[in-house]
């Protein structure tokens, strides 16, 4: 890249998918520049947009919140970097996700992972058989059970964390203090006896 | 309820297995893996079952290979074998209780792994870290970094028929671990970065004995490349074999020496500086060809500039604390927030995130191995190549597969 040419930042490049919600972070803090909410249609079109401009795919996180299960993709650019993460929500009972394998090949793996440790199924993965987890196990072990379950924002929107919000859609509260916004205690006597989840014992 | 259940079942049903659950006449009977991997278009084309204990796939990879005579057709790998559910267990112990694990998930360079999850937690808690404690790190971490190609450089010509090398190299990096043992305690899996410091400050022996390794490693290597580098059979064996050209670097997210060896200048110690990188003088060794000959260069100039660190960073350690005396008590509990903290492995990009709900542990911590992406490329990287390049272009990757696996 040479020098002087300034590169397309997340928000101009992902602006014409309209995230719902874009923020520019303070790498001190967290260690991400940037943070972002898509909605899982335009996950495919984000990956190809980012692909073109010079992104990799670091990682996909799996994360288990009272609002479904939210899928973490963080992308790195090698000639400037900068940490993005995007963030996309999807139903706890039937969760699925567009599948960017064919985009990102180095995603399969990590979308197989997520498959195995959450049960989000990604829509296209050529070869969506377990990768880590042996194949016919029950469950997965990292869902948490309801009563550990905390809220999006008080993992994402804690105080001190210096965001400066870009854009927001009408509507979107996922980032927004819960009522309670005392971190839910696990209850593990409690959780063992609804069943739901996994045994953290 | 749960959609992928479909698609496990479908994964562990076997097509080629009949009613009785006996496979087809021409499928060996064998798990789900086996059988889903189906021929091909070519009927004389051949399944070839590679590991899990294959000497060639250090720790246990398992690769499923589709050959035309000695040619791949189709590759690819099937991990779990060395699976141990880390980050479920960083959700389940507290912060200095899941420290243990740290120096277990890659042996050979485990303390950048323990680097990138202190990092991540003095990042998200704001520990402070002595000036003393970051240099002891720097320059037990680049010790690690050049243990960690030593074993690469001889268990790579090890398996490329090459016995003798690898007693050279364990020569040296047995006193590489003599020195890391009175700093860490251990000699393989280290769990020594403290929340905060280091767990022991560097004694006068250390600090002698490290000053006396450089000259001695630095008097070694011109033996190596007399010996190994430029022996011609080894040449003919890797140079122009597994080119991975830079846009597979992207597409799968690979980093250190595999994406080093492809032209591209990524170091995280440059592109995300952490702790004093920035004070030590030192290159970030690249090679433009593209193949296993030049990820094994771009590791062989990484001892060097390994050394380079080391020493700059002996002659810049001050006095003072190793632990900070702020430094958190191990029961102490992670603010709510999230952190994500990178550092560089021997073998590329190493990431761990955490995210806290201000609970007595991690909400959710994941561990993004380099190794995992590195191992990703394979099965493109090695269509069309030679089933004995195939041993050529693993080795080159430097797989460790307890990272891979988790």
């Amino acid at each position: 890249m040479t020098p002087g040419t300034s590169l397309p930042t997340p928000d101009m490049l992902l602006a014409p998918l309209e995230p719902a919600y874009m923020a520019r972070e303070n790498p001190a803090r967290t260690g991400l520049a940037w943070s972002a909410f898509l909605s899982a249609d335009a996950l495919p079109r984000a990956a190809a947009l980012l692909l073109e401009a010079g992104w990799h795919l670091e990682d996909i996180c799996g994360l288990d919140v009272r609002e479904g299960l939210v899928a973490v993709y963080h992308f790195d650019r090698m000639t400037a970097p900068g940490r993005l993460a995007i963030h996309i929500l999807t139903d706890r009972e039937a969760p699925a996700l567009p599948s960017i394998a064919d985009i990102y090949q180095g995603a399969e793996w990590h979308e197989r992972e997520t498959a195995d440790f959450y049960g989000i199924a990604f829509t296209g993965n050529p070869n969506p058989a377990p990768l880590l987890l042996p194949e016919g196990m029950q469950g997965y072990p990292l869902l948490k059970d309801a009563a550990a379950r905390a809220p999006l924002a008080a993992l994402l929107a804690a105080p001190g964390r210096e965001a400066e919000v870009l854009r927001k859609a009408d509507g979107f509260n996922l980032l927004e203090p819960a009522e309670d916004s005392k971190p839910a205690k696990p209850a593990k006597a409690k959780a063992a006896a609804t069943g739901e989840g996994t045994d953290n014992a | 309820m749960h959609s992928t259940d479909t698609l496990r079942q479908r994964a562990t049903s076997c097509p080629a297995a009949s009613a009785d659950g006996g496979c087809a006449d021409d499928q060996i009977a064998g798990d789900g893996y086996t059988c889903r991997f189906e021929q091909g278009a070519r009927p004389e084309s051949l399944i070839l079952n590679m590991g899990p204990q294959h000497p060639s796939t250090h720790g246990v990879l398992r690769v499923l290979l589709e050959l035309d005579g000695e040619y791949i057709v189709r590759a690819e790998p099937v991990l779990g074998y060395l699976h141990r559910m880390h980050e479920k267990m960083a959700e389940v112990k507290n912060p200095a209780q899941f420290m243990p694990n740290m120096g277990r998930v890659d042996y050979l360079h485990a303390l950048a792994w323990n680097w990138a999850y202190v990092g991540a937690v003095e990042k998200l808690a704001g520990i402070e870290i002595p000036e003393r404690a970051e240099w002891l790190r720097v320059i037990t971490c680049e010790l690690n970094r050049i243990t960690s190609h030593l074993l690469w450089w001889g268990a790579y010509l090890l398996d490329l028929g090459a016995f003798t090398p690898i007693m050279y190299a364990f020569d040296d990096r047995e006193r590489l671990l003599d020195l890391l043992q009175m700093m860490t305690g251990s000699r393989l899996t280290y769990s020594s970065f403290r929340f905060g410091g280091v767990y022991s400050d560097a004694s006068p022996a250390f600090v002698q004995g490290v000053r006396e390794f450089i000259p001695h490693m630095r008097s070694r290597l011109p033996m190596y490349t007399a010996l190994v580098t430029e022996n011609i059979i080894l040449r003919r064996r890797i140079e122009e074999v597994g080119v991975i050209p830079p846009d597979m670097v992207t597409r799968y997210g690979a980093s250190g020496p595999v994406a080093r060896g492809s032209g591209i200048a990524y170091d995280v110690r440059r592109a995300e500086p952490y702790s004093v990188y920035d004070r030590v003088d030192y290159e970030i060794p690249v090679r433009h060809e593209q193949c296993s000959m030049a990820r094994y260069m771009v590791r062989m100039a990484e001892i060097e500039q390994s050394l380079r660190i080391v020493e700059q960073a002996l002659d810049q350690l001050p006095e003072g604390e190793h632990m900070h005396p702020k430094a958190p008590k191990p029961s102490f509990k992670l603010p709510a927030g999230e952190s994500y903290f990178a550092v560089e492995g021997a073998r590329g990009k190493i990431g761990v995130w955490i995210a806290s709900d201000g609970g007595k542990t991690p909400y959710r911590v994941k561990l993004r191995a380099p190794g995992f992406s590195n191992l990703a490329l394979f099965a493109e990287c090695a269509r069309g190549t030679l089933l004995a390049d195939a041993v050529a272009i693993l080795g080159s990757l430097d797989m460790v597969i307890p990272e891979i696996d988790r």
